[in-house]
This record gives structure tokens, C-alpha cells and sequence, in this order.
């Protein structure tokens, strides 16, 4: 590890990293929440970049795990709600309970409506941010199982992700009573982290946001580094090749799509924390598409790359939207500039970086992805 | 019994509509294209401002729409989609961008509300084509009164499958298709215009979006965004159906449909649509082919 | 008795009727190389993809050391000890020549035993020998998939050397080889020998003669003939169908 202070890579997340802490510096709150929920995304960056740069596997339903740790945040914080809390039984009871309840019908929290029981343990908000984790890590585990097990490839695995966060969505909205249907979940209360409530336009929810950020990435970059991450790769490039080598391919492929579940799934949870709404609209098809335009915006063989490009493209585009006329124009800037990236700069800002470095410092690019496998 | 059928072949027509074109374009070229269900949309548009600008109905909008959206598909191929051939996410993501610029030049009116001039029919807005009226009202069959347009789309929908299948399989055209499916390098080599094809291959694909999309326009209202979800159903059928086979694509929309609408009759239109995903899932994992793929070797 | 290294007993596999290996047995000794002939379509490469896993058997047992290994998981007979090199080479595009050494140097194929970042000293040295060894010393850094077709060859030889399973398979290592290509690739062969137990399918008959002891001809998926390579040369059988289908595929 003698080259680490002369490798590039490490001062750009160095760099990027203090960034985002001296960003409080501005002083301004409202843009602050707003940086906070782009964070949240570009961690949904990074969660594609993982599976889709470096094992070859293009989620279309992200979204799924993004909702779920939605779900499972805004339960609890729903709970924690004032209006939750005044609705004059013991426990907190949601207010569209309420209106959905039969009348005549028990107040409790276990029985108002057919399934409200569910909502019971999410009374401590510790069950929901575990929740929010594992969640999302056991419906990947077992899609992935399934998936890989029956050695799924490419485009296949796209469709029923996509399928599957179709589906999930059909059947969120039609629980109604006990996810309150198209509505979503708001009007929630603030989450409790040791005595300090986390408003949303305070510079602490920021930071903490930040940090998570920060953990996640490093994380991320270091499981990539590893030699499982190495066998990842190589398992994009040539499964049977990594099958006859003795590695359990499938068992790889699941476990790196469960930790991007799982980091989609904390994504979720503090845009929850930040937004204060959870939607049924997280696990719309074009919001897990969007995902991937940012990871390939930012490049989708790097993890950082996708990262930044999500949060730059959400900037941008909060910036844009601030005038009217721009707003519908803005969509039709980003569809083209998607089809330009991935026609000239198939792997994005992050390659173009990495490509534009390695020829400043004349050394190789070590982990490039030069082509998708081809079906 | 035969009403809730006829409402399940309703819906494997729409469907197949879809899927037709996206057979051809995914299932022969290898191209998954996301703006397909746009070209649905432009085509619904062709019906609109025919009959707002020209008083023409239904009927000729047609090979009207069939053009536009054909040159549309041509120029896409040459332009975009002929860059990406081999990187089949690519393409998804490529074309997935052109829907978008398609969705807005709609809405925008080709960016001429920025100059405050506004074209009627165009915009953001719901837009109605009414049906001839020869087509209004029902039709007595098999003791049943069956809505006369659906019937029409019905038939259409059939002729349309016919043409394709006439067109891969019975036409020089088709054959040239055929032999780039199986081996483009070859074909190449045995003097087949592989660029060319693939652009009218790309081409005849996107008018046959263009058809749907008038059909679609008689019994639904006209917007910017309506072709967004139909391009997921197409894939689902093609899909299902087997990439590569049209036969497995016109039986896998007509299985899908009428899983929709029986599920639906006797549970509620949710439980309908979420058994058609639950089906397309389990035959991906179960069949990765398809229902109806031949077994190479 | 003594326990083969490969055994295979009465192995076979059908495709709707056809036949493609049928009631083949092999006994392959520990450190023997043997070569497998046959014309097209004699099941040469459905053979290694039974014993392999590739293809479900319908009859018969595979042994490795006296070991039942008949239609495990790839990888489960991948680690038990069979290692393999496609006729199409087959390496990892994307990860540099190091990187695709040192994903084959796979002692802990588990998920979780591999969550570390680094190796040690004794590995990394071993990883270097074996890249110097099949000569690619000069392209340690460089992307596999830029490599010419001999490197990409060696590279997977390579692969297949630091995984050091005890039985390796390879299907047609010189196709498409120069004849210097074939000389060096003889010289990997010669050297995996003793160490492992090889099972090699060819064409090249010079280059059969370089490497082989004893040969085994297939021919429609039966054993035709067995013996040294002077044996099988004189063999009337083998000629007769051997030559025979050449002239039908030559056509």
C-alpha cells in the first residue's frame, strides 16, 4: 500500500468527501434538506454502479428496495407522528386508519383495520431502521436465489426486476388500509437519535446523512477491492469461466445484489428522515429507471462516479426547475444527454475521469468495464 | 362465458398490438426499444391532427400514421440505435432517452410554446379521435352484443399479425431479416445490405407501433406520457412469448390476456393485472426462453 | 486394486434418441496424460462436459480418486478436483492478466472467506511464477480481453496451472495456433504432466505425438480403441472409421 497517498482514486473520494462536510459552511437550510435527499440518491447510485458495473446486472427495480426502507422508516416516524399520537387510544394509531376503520370497529392499533397489526413493532423506530435493512437484504436474497440459481442473465433479470417492482407497487397501493394506498405515508413525525430530533432542515440531520454517505461509499469501494469483489468481476465477464474455477457463482452474484438491496434500503429509510413522505411513487418503473440514467450519467463502473452523478443531476435539475419555463425543457435536456453518454461515453463522467487521469499520469486503467457481456 | 373471453381477446389484441412491432425490432434485431410505446404515442398523434387539421378519420390515419412513424424508426436506426448494435442494455438505455425527447417534443409542441405558438392537438393536455360511425355501437354475434370497435381492432389486430408474419417469412425481405437474426457476419458475407436491412427492419417495426397507436386513439384519450407503460407490457409478451418467435408472441398476448381478464372478472382488475406479472415472472424463471422457443442444441 | 486418478464407468448421455456418449469408461492413472481422438461428432467434447458437469449424464459414474462425483454442480466438481479449458478460450475480459491469475489461485471460493483486501507474500510470489511461466511476465497489467489469441490461450493454461486441480481437462488447446503458438503450448502441456492428470482433446497429430502416452479413440460415442500412440496408428479399426468420417466431413 506504498502508492496510496499517489493514488488518484483515494484523493477523489478525499476530496469529494470534504466537500460534502464544508457544504454546511453555506449557510443556507433550504438547500442544505435539499443536498440531504440528493445524497440519499446518489447512495442509489452507487447501489447500481455496484451491481451493474461490476457484476454485470442491470436492476430495473431498485426502486422495490428504495421502498421498502421508505416504507419501513415511515411507519415508525408515522407512529412517532402528533397526529398519530392524539387519536385518543392508548397506542399511536395512523390518522387514515381512521378513516378507513369500520365503524364500530376497535382502535387499536391490532385490530382497526385487516392487517393494521403489522404496524405494532414499528412502534420503537429501532425496528424500523432495522427493518428498513433487512427488508430489503432478505426479498434480494431470495430473488437473487432464485434469479441466479437458475443462472438468469442480462436482459432477464432486468425484466423481472421490473416485473417485480410493478408488481410490488400494485399490491402497496391496493393495501390500502394498511399502507394508505396512493396517498403514501406523510405527515410524519421526526426521527429520535439519542434525545436529538432530526429535523429535516437542520444542519445535524445533514451531517448525519453525510456521514452515512461517507460510510457507505468507503464500504462500497473497499468490498470491490476485496478478492470477492475481484471473483464479482470476474463472474461478469465469464460465469462459466468463474464455475469451473470452483467459485459458486450464484452465491457471489446474491451476495453483492443483497448489498445493494441493503444500501438502496438505508437510501430509503433517511430520504424518509429528510422528505418526510413515503410514496407509492418510489417504486414507480421510471423512478427505477431514472436510477440508472444517474449511474450511467456518472459511470456505472465506479462506484464514486455514479454517486456524484446522481447528486450533480439532481442539483442541476433543482436548479433548473426554479424557473418555469425550464422545467419541462430540463427533461427533454437530460434525454438527450443520456442518449449522447451512452452512445459516446458508455462509461460515463466516472470513466471519462479515470480515462483523462490515467493518461495525465501514464498508468493503466486497472478495472475498467470494456464491454457488457453480450447475450 | 363468452362475453368475459371476448373481453380477454379484447385486451390479447391491445397487447399484441404492442408487442407486434417490438417482436420484430427485440425479437429480430436484438434491439430493446424503450421508445417503442412513443411511437405508439406519435401514431395516437397522427390520428389526432389528422383529424383536427385534414377532417380525416380513423381509417386514414392509418397508413398516414404507419409512414410517420416508419420515417421516424428509419431515422432513429440511422441515427442512434445503429451505434449500439451488441450492447443490448445499451440500447434499452439509448432508447430510453429518445422516449423521453419524444414524450417532450410532444408536450413542448417541438419547442415552439417557448416561442408562444401553439399548434391545436398538440401539448400537454387529453386529446379525443371520435370513431367512424360505422364502428359506434354494438354488433350482434354468437347471440352476443360485442362492442363493434373492439371487435374492428380485433380483426385489425389479426391482419396486422398476418402481414408480419407474411412479411418475415414469405418476402425476400423477410428472409434477408431472418438470415441477419442468425448470423449477421454471415449474412454480410453472403452480400446481404446488413445496415440496411436493420434500418428497414427498424423501420417497419416502429409503423407497426404507428397502427397501434391510431387503434389505441379510438377508445382511449390521446396524451404525451400514454405509451409509457405499454412498451413494459410488449416486452412482457415478447418475452414470454419467446424471443424471436412471432407465433409465441401472438400466443403469448393472447394468454396474457385473457389471464387479465378472467382474473380480473372474478377477483378485481388489481388481482388481474398482478397475475399477469406474477405469470411473466414465473415463466422467465422457469422457461428463460419463452413458452414457445424452438431448443437449440 | 488400484485407484484411478479419472475414472469414468459406463458413462453415457442421449439427447431425445441420440446417442451422444454412450457406456464410455475410462480408467486415466494419477500423473497421465491421455489424449482423446475422434472425428467431429464422435463425443469427444460431450464427454468432457459430462465429466465436467456441464451436461446432466443419463448413465453411468464419474470417480474421481475412487470419488463419486456423477453430476455434481460445476463448481462443486471444480473444487473437488477437476479443472478445465474450453475449446472457445474462455478468461476474464475485463480484469487485467494479474487479476485473472489471481482470481484462479482460489484456495477459499467462499463468499465470505474472500471479504479481504490483499495476499500474501508466498501467493503473490506463486502468481508471478505462474504468469512467468506461460510467458505473459510483459503483460501482467494489460486488460485480458487486448490479448492476442496464443496469449489469451496460455493465460487461461495459466489460470488452470495456480488452480492445480488434480485432473485438468482440455479441449483442443493449439486450434488456431501458429506452429511456434503450438511448440510453447506443448511445453506448458509437457509441464503440467506428472504433477496432474490430463485428459486432452486434439487434432494436431504432430502435436499428439509430442505429448501423448496413450490415446483413446472415440467414434459415435463409443471407445473405439485404446493404446500407445505406434497402436493406434497401425490400428485397421481406427483408419477404417477415422478416415472414413474424415471423407464425410470434409464435404
Amino acid at each position: 500500500m506504498t502508492s496510496l497517498l499517489t493514488n488518484y482514486r483515494i484523493w477523489a473520494y478525499l476530496v469529494f468527501f470534504a466537500i460534502l462536510l464544508a457544504l454546511p459552511l453555506t449557510g443556507d437550510d433550504f438547500w442544505l434538506n435539499r443536498v440531504a435527499k440528493y445524497l440519499c440518491f446518489g447512495m442509489l447510485g452507487a447501489a447500481i454502479a455496484l451491481t451493474w458495473g461490476y457484476a454485470g446486472v442491470l436492476n430495473l427495480g431498485q426502486g422495490l428496495f428504495f421502498g421498502l426502507g421508505a416504507y419501513a422508516m415511515a411507519m415508525s416516524l408515522k407512529l412517532a407522528s402528533y397526529t398519530s399520537l392524539q387519536q385518543g387510544s392508548d397506542q399511536p394509531v395512523p390518522d387514515f386508519m381512521l378513516w378507513n376503520a369500520q365503524p364500530g370497529a376497535s382502535t387499536d392499533l391490532c385490530c382497526i383495520t385487516p392487517g393494521s397489526w403489522l404496524w405494532i413493532p414499528f412502534q420503537s423506530q429501532w425496528f424500523g431502521v432495522a427493518m428498513a435493512i433487512i427488508a430489503p437484504v432478505i426479498v434480494a436474497t431470495l430473488l437473487g436465489k432464485l434469479i441466479f440459481g437458475q443462472r438468469i442473465s442480462g436482459v432477464f433479470v432486468s425484466i423481472i426486476t421490473l416485473a417485480l417492482v410493478l408488481l410490488a407497487r400494485l399490491l402497496l397501493v391496493d393495501a390500502q388500509p394498511v399502507t394508505n394506498g396512493f396517498n403514501g405515508l406523510t405527515d410524519l413525525g421526526y426521527f429520535n437519535l439519542f434525545g436529538t430530533e432530526l429535523d429535516p432542515y437542520a444542519v445535524t440531520t445533514y451531517y448525519v446523512i453525510t456521514i452515512a454517505l461517507i460510510v457507505v461509499l468507503t464500504l462500497a469501494r473497499l468490498l470491490v477491492a476485496t478478492r470477492a469483489g475481484t471473483v464479482l468481476q470476474a463472474t461478469r465477464d465469464s460465469q462459466t469461466r468463474a464455475l469451473y474455477l470452483g467459485y459458486d457463482v450464484p452465491a457471489y452474484q446474491t451476495f453483492f445484489f443483497a448489498v445493494s438491496a441493503a444500501i438502496s434500503g438505508l437510501a430509503g429509510m433517511l430520504y424518509v428522515v429528510v422528505a418526510e413522505f413515503a410514496s407509492p411513487s418510489f417504486l414507480d418503473l421510471t423512478f427505477s429507471v431514472t436510477m440508472v440514467v444517474w449511474a450511467a450519467v456518472g459511470g456505472r463502473g465506479s462506484i464514486l462516479g455514479a454517486c456524484i452523478g446522481a447528486i450533480l443531476i439532481n442539483v442541476l435539475e433543482a436548479r433548473a426547475s426554479e424557473t418555469e419555463a425550464l422545467v419541462e425543457a430540463w427533461k427533454a435536456i437530460v434525454g438527450l444527454v443520456f442518449v449522447l453518454v451512452v452512445i459516446w461515453l458508455p462509461q460515463g463522467l466516472g470513466g471519462f475521469a479515470h480515462d483523462m487521469m490515467r493518461r495525465l499520469t501514464g498508468r493503466r486503467r486497472p478495472e475498467a468495464l470494456k464491454q457488457e457481456v453480450r447475450q | 362465458m363468452f362475453d368475459i373471453l371476448f373481453i380477454g381477446l379484447s385486451l390479447s389484441s391491445i397487447l399484441l398490438l404492442v408487442a407486434l412491432g417490438l417482436a420484430v425490432t427485440y425479437g429480430a434485431m436484438g434491439i430493446i426499444n424503450m421508445a417503442h410505446g412513443e411511437m405508439v404515442m406519435i401514431g395516437a398523434y397522427v390520428a389526432v391532427l389528422s383529424n383536427i387539421w385534414l377532417g380525416a378519420n380513423l381509417l386514414l390515419a392509418i397508413p398516414l400514421a404507419f409512414l410517420v412513424t416508419a420515417a421516424l424508426g428509419y431515422g432513429l436506426e440511422r441515427l442512434v440505435v445503429r451505434r449500439l448494435y451488441g450492447r443490448l442494455l445499451d440500447t434499452l438505455l439509448a432508447t430510453w432517452g429518445i422516449a423521453i425527447l419524444l414524450q417532450q417534443a410532444i408536450r413542448l409542441e417541438f419547442g415552439l410554446t417557448f416561442f408562444g405558438i401553439h399548434i391545436e392537438g398538440l401539448g400537454s393536455g387529453l386529446q379525443n379521435v371520435p370513431v367512424p360511425q360505422f364502428l359506434q355501437g354494438t354488433l350482434g354475434l354468437f347471440g352476443l352484443q360485442l362492442n363493434s370497435y373492439r371487435v374492428f381492432i380485433v380483426l385489425v389486430t389479426l391482419a396486422l399479425a398476418g402481414l408480419t408474419w407474411f412479411t418475415l417469412y414469405r418476402t425476400p425481405l423477410g428472409m434477408k431479416v431472418r438470415a441477419i437474426i442468425r448470423n449477421p457476419q454471415m449474412a454480410s458475407a453472403c452480400g446481404i445490405d446488413v445496415k440496411a436491412t436493420n434500418a428497414i427492419t427498424f423501420a417497419l417495426g416502429s409503423g407497426l407501433a404507428g397502427v397501434a397507436g391510431v387503434l389505441m386513439a379510438g377508445f382511449r384519450s390521446v396524451s404525451p406520457d400514454m405509451g409509457a407503460t405499454m412498451v413494459v407490457d410488449g416486452f412482457m409478451v415478447v418475452v414470454t412469448g419467446g424471443v424471436g418467435s412471432l407465433l409465441g408472441t401472438v400466443a403469448a398476448a393472447g394468454i396474457l390476456g385473457e389471464i387479465n381478464a378472467l382474473v380480473a372478472i372474478f377477483f378485481n382488475e388489481i388481482a388481474g393485472r398482478a397475475s399477469v406479472l406474477l405469470v411473466v415472472i414465473l415463466v422467465i424463471l422457469l422457461r428463460p426462453a419463452g413458452l414457445f422457443s424452438f431448443k437449440g442444441r | 486394486m488400484t485407484v484411478y486418478a479419472l475414472q469414468t464407468e459406463g458413462l453415457g448421455v442421449s439427447f431425445g434418441r441420440f446417442r451422444a456418449v454412450d457406456g464410455v469408461s475410462l480408467n486415466v492413472a494419477k500423473g497421465e496424460l491421455r489424449v482423446l481422438l475422434g472425428a467431429n461428432g464422435a463425443g469427444k467434447t460431450t464427454l468432457m462436459d459430462l465429466i465436467s458437469g456441464r451436461t446432466r449424464s443419463t448413465a453411468g459414474r464419474v470417480l474421481l480418486n475412487g470419488r463419486d462425483v456423477t453430476n455434481l454442480r460445476e463448481f462443486r466438481i471444480a473444487r473437488a478436483g477437476i479443472g478445465r479449458k474450453f475449446q472457445i478460450p474462455s478468461i476474464f475480459t475485463g480484469l487485467t492478466v494479474r487479476q485473472n491469475i489471481e482470481v484462479a489461485q482460489s484456495r477459499h471460493p467462499g463468499v465470505f472467506s474472500n471479504l479481504r483486501i490483499g495476499r500474501s507474500a508466498a501467493d503473490r510470489a506463486r502468481v508471478e511464477e505462474v504468469i512467468d511461466l506461460v510467458g505473459l511476465s510483459d503483460q501482467m497489467k494489460t486488460e485480458a480481453g487486448t490479448l492476442s489469441h496464443g496469449q489469451i490461450q496460455w493465460l487461461e493454461l495459466g489460470m488452470l496451472m495456480i488452480q492445480s486441480p488434480e485432473v485438468i481437462l482440455l479441449d483442443e488447446p493449439t486450434a488456431g495456433m501458429t506452429q511456434a503458438e503450438t511448440g510453447k503450448t506443448a511445453a506448458i502441456i509437457n509441464r503440467l504432466k506428472g504433477d496432474h492428470t490430463l485428459l486432452v482433446v486434439e487434432h494436431d497429430m504432430a502435436f499428439v505425438r509430442d505429448i501423448a502416452e496413450k490415446i483413446t479413440v472415440l467414434h459415435l460415442g463409443r471407445v473405439l480403441a485404446e493404446g500407445t500412440v505406434a497402436e493406434i496408428e497401425g490400428d485397421a479399426a481406427v483408419r477404417a472409421a477415422y478416415l472414413g468420417s474424415q471423407e464425410i466431413s470434409a464435404c
